[in-house]
């Protein structure tokens, strides 16, 4: 792989970051000192970290430009604090306009998004458009949504990677839909990512899913990591367990993020947040230990009993 | 796992009380001249003089033509496609409106004058501050000529004063707008602003039940 400026600022962004952030340094001093939890992607060992961004309803604000600036604060604390992975989709109205403004001269992105169309000729079009809409081109990562005609997608996909307009392709599912058909396309098609739904109380991607991508080498990004916030409005208001720091948690971000990040097949979760202050919490859990097989059966445990 | 209504809505209540916001401070001082035509519009509407009460129907409709071009087409769209849409049909309805006013039939306008007066002003008095009340800020005041939900709530009852037998074809649009309304209030979790569909449905009602008789009009 050559290394073009994006990628050299990545590393250099990564690297320093831990010793230089003054963001990390105020919140948690301890965590600061500590190298961002990053996994590698199995098919070109590039290591990308833990947490990431994701886009839906956050960024659908139209043309508010108030609300454009709060979101640009928020992605500003995201890079600030490590994250590189963003991800979007054409679906989610505004929020790849928005994305291009707040992504203005940031060079430090793993830029993802998904192609929502049921033209199946109209996969490069589709991309095209994202890339205009983001100001960013190429892409890292191109995904077939919902698998919504991915037939037709995943082999111009395909193509466009062999050419070089994309790095890695994949698929996405979530809310558990569709999965028999998912692992179908896992079993038999080259792609690099899938992403899926999995969470605390959404755990089937465990049965057949996680193992098959670990299995195939395949990359996995997880949606919806706070079940589209009732996790938090289930169990905010409870107390973490008494053990939550012996697991590397401090709050209920880190509880439910770091379990999700903390399985061996996961590679990236991507929350979504329209406030800097929950930013800052959910990018707590890139940093510090992870919880070992037996406590992340706790933390299952835990959240049931509650 | 499987959806629920509110993982089909693309946008959190933030954005959609700035909406409001926005477009009062965008138009400002005009809201005051839309509220002022919404308090006047009884006075128009159940006058004696033909020409008043058909000048009060086109300002009803164009009432619905700018909540729908502006609110629905220039705000709401971009953040929720299906909104475009309906925001034409607003202004669809808003022209239809205005057609029967300026060509229709001339009649006495709706049968109890003092219960619709009171409905009209529960509409445009009332409903406005749901969307206060929702997103604790004065300035998200859902104004009539502005706001789709005063709108169509104020709107429909002025079926009341049209016995043209296109006033039927005016129903779709209020109906759709109840619907959409009522699921997206759903999704965002803004259970008091069920209020403004529930109110667009007790006026359709209320409207033809007040509307005038074909028969006991005077032609």
């Amino acid at each position: 792989m050559s290394i073009d400026r994006r990628r050299f600022l990545a590393g250099v962004g990564l690297a320093g970051l831990a010793m230089n952030s003054p963001l990390l340094l105020a919140k948690s001093p301890e965590k600061a000192r500590s190298s961002p939890i990053t996994r590698k992607i199995p098919g070109t060992n590039e290591a990308i970290p833990a947490i990431g961004m994701g886009t839906w309803i956050t960024f659908n604000v139209g043309g508010d430009p108030i609300l454009v600036e709060q979101r640009t604060r928020v992605l500003k604390t995201f890079f600030d604090l490590g994250g590189t992975v963003v991800d979007g989709s054409p679906m989610y109205g505004t929020a790849p306009d928005v994305m291009g403004e707040a992504l203005a001269a940031r060079d430090r992105v793993f830029a993802a998004t998904k192609i929502w169309t049921g033209d199946e000729s109209a996969t490069r079009e589709e991309a095209a458009r994202s890339a205009r809409r983001w100001g960013l081109e190429p892409f890292d990562l191109l995904q077939v949504h919902n698998l919504v005609g991915w037939q037709g997608h995943l082999e111009t996909l395909k193509d466009m990677k062999s050419n070089g307009e994309v790095r890695y392709i994949g698929i996405t599912t979530s809310h558990g839909r569709r999965h028999r058909e998912f692992e179908q396309i896992m079993a038999t098609e080259p792609v690099d990512f899938v992403q899926l739904t999995y969470n605390l109380l959404d755990r089937e991607a465990e049965d057949r899913l996680l193992p098959l991508a670990r299995e195939k080498g395949i990359a996995v990004i997880v949606n919806r990591p706070f079940q589209g916030g009732s996790l938090f409005r289930r169990f905010q208001s409870r107390p973490l367990p008494g053990w939550a720091a012996d697991a590397g948690v401090s709050n209920w971000a880190e509880f439910f993020l770091k379990f999700i990040v903390s399985h061996p097949a996961v590679t990236c979760a991507i929350p979504a947040t329209t406030k800097v202050e929950h930013m800052r919490e959910n990018m707590g859990a890139l940093y510090g230990e992870l919880p070992g097989p037996g406590q992340r059966q706790q933390m299952a445990d835990y959240v049931r009993s509650l | 796992m499987s959806y629920s209504l509110q993982d089909l809505v693309m946008f959190g209540p933030e954005v959609f009380f700035r909406l409001f916001v926005r477009i009062n401070q965008d138009v400002w001082p005009w809201t005051l001249l839309a509220v002022l035509i919404g308090l006047l519009l009884p006075l128009l509407l159940l006058n004696n003089r033909s020409r008043f009460r058909r000048m009060g129907l086109t300002l009803v409709g164009l009432a619905w033509v700018t909540s729908g071009y502006g609110f629905l087409v220039g705000y709401f769209g971009p953040i929720n496609w299906p909104a475009e849409g309906l925001g034409w049909a607003f202004v669809a309805l808003g022209i239809l409106f205005a057609l029967m006013a300026v060509f229709g039939r001339s009649h006495p306008g709706p049968s109890r004058r003092g219960l619709f007066v009171v409905g009209w002003f529960l509409a445009i008095l009332c409903l406005p501050w749901l969307t206060v009340a929702e997103s604790g800020n004065w300035q998200a005041l859902g104004v009539f000529g502005l706001a789709p939900g005063t709108t169509a709530a104020a709107g429909s009852l002025a079926l009341a004063c049209i016995n043209n037998p296109w006033r039927w074809a005016c129903l779709p649009v209020p109906i759709i707008w109840i619907v959409f309304s009522a699921a997206t209030f759903w999704g965002l979790r803004a259970e008091w602003l069920l209020v403004l569909p529930a109110a667009t449905l007790m006026s359709v009602g209320f409207a033809l039940w007040l509307s005038p008789r074909q028969g006991r009009s005077p032609g």
